[in-house]
């Protein structure tokens, strides 16, 4: 008898431990918050993927190509142009979810400025993309604002830890 | 300035040329690369980065070049005099508010543990810089790519905090040279201008 106990105890155990699991995994993916999250982080991996071409080429750490420089220059204006503000739900901020975005709670205040930072991101990314392709001279003229306007908003809205 | 009055009148104490003059020019220069690299470095853009990169640099050959002048250089200077036992710091800590100069040919016990901390803190920073990144302005070390991109991240805040920790004893070691000068009328900074230094004698 005691020894039957022992195995239905066993028994439940796992089967508890693995629906729990199963529920936890089900539950995040129908989480729309972690969702969102998910999305524009993987938002920000292609902006610093079609960015980061273009300033190793203007830092001289790979070669200058100008059919590749205009195709990531015109690729960083079409991701930053895409209508993502419903990526940004309220209560997605660093606060409410710690550990899974570094976005700070300053992005949904009443007077943010993000809209201007976000603004200036694409501009500067419209600016390369009309230049990227006529040499590295033109390139390295425009790309440094680029990553003046990532820092421009990430030292306001973005922690640096998660 | 040898003969300025205000040495002279001191009784017991005389002018000695503790500091020799390639210890003034190194710490002038580490004065010119710690602070514009760390303005370079809080105030950064994309233009003015590779000048970080440069300050970090230049820090790097005087922090080597004050470790051989350590091992090989003037007594006040060697790191064998920058060494403070418990007693001597205890000694000195008794008479700190003493309204007359330290009178010590070379550091006093506190300054010396302050240029080691100094000295351990720029080295770190340096170290920490080449392993760095800034992934806004899409800036790295030159060792950057050598450790993996999580190890970067950690660094990278470690060379942050290193930043504020170095303006917090620049800070206290501009204040230290202030309380002498008011308080115990000792001007340290023209010390390290001319190399002569009040010493007990």
């Amino acid at each position: 008898m005691n020894k039957y106990l022992k195995h239905v105890a066993l028994a439940l155990i796992i089967s508890s431990t693995s629906l729990l699991t199963v529920t936890a995994v089900h539950a995040d993916d129908d989480d729309p918050i972690a969702k969102a999250i998910k999305a524009r982080q993987s938002g920000f991996q292609l902006y610093s993927f079609y960015a980061g071409q273009l300033f190793a080429m203007a830092k001289g750490e790979q070669e200058y190509n100008a059919d590749l420089a205009s195709a990531m220059a015109d690729n960083l204006v079409a991701v930053t142009s895409l209508s993502n503000g419903i990526m940004w739900l309220p209560g997605s901020d660093n606060e409410a979810r710690k550990g899974d975005t570094r976005a700070k709670p300053g992005i949904w205040a009443a007077d943010s400025n993000v809209g201007e930072k976000s603004q200036a991101l694409k501009d500067a990314a419209l600016a390369v993309s009309m230049v990227a392709g006529d040499g590295l001279d033109a390139l390295r003229g425009e790309i440094g604002a680029v990553g003046d306007a990532c820092k421009g908003c990430h030292d306001d809205f973005r922690a640096k830890d998660f | 300035m040898k003969d300025s009055k205000q040495d002279r009148e001191l009784p017991g104490y005389e002018l000695q040329r503790v500091w020799d003059p390639a210890i003034r020019v190194w710490h002038w220069l580490l004065v010119i690369t710690v602070t514009s690299g760390w303005l370079l470095g809080e105030f950064r853009s994309f233009s003015i980065m590779q000048w970080h990169m440069y300050a970090g640099y230049a820090t790097g050959v005087l922090l080597l070049l004050r470790l051989v002048w350590g091992l090989v250089g003037p007594a006040p200077v060697r790191f064998r005099s920058l060494a403070v036992t418990p007693s001597r710091l205890f000694e000195y800590s008794g008479k700190m508010f003493r309204r007359e100069p330290s009178g010590v040919a070379g550091h006093n016990p506190i300054g010396a543990l302050s240029v080691i901390l100094m000295l351990l803190l720029l080295s770190l920073q340096v170290l920490t810089g080449l392993f760095s990144e800034d992934d806004a302005l899409f800036f790295d070390g030159p060792l950057a790519n050598a450790v993996a991109g999580s190890t970067r991240t950690t660094i990278t805040s470690i060379h942050g905090i290193l930043s504020e920790l170095i303006l917090i004893v620049v800070i206290l070691h501009v204040t230290a040279i202030l309380f002498y000068l008011i308080w115990k009328r000792e001007n340290l900074v023209k010390a390290m201008f001319t190399g002569w230094k009040v010493v007990r004698k």
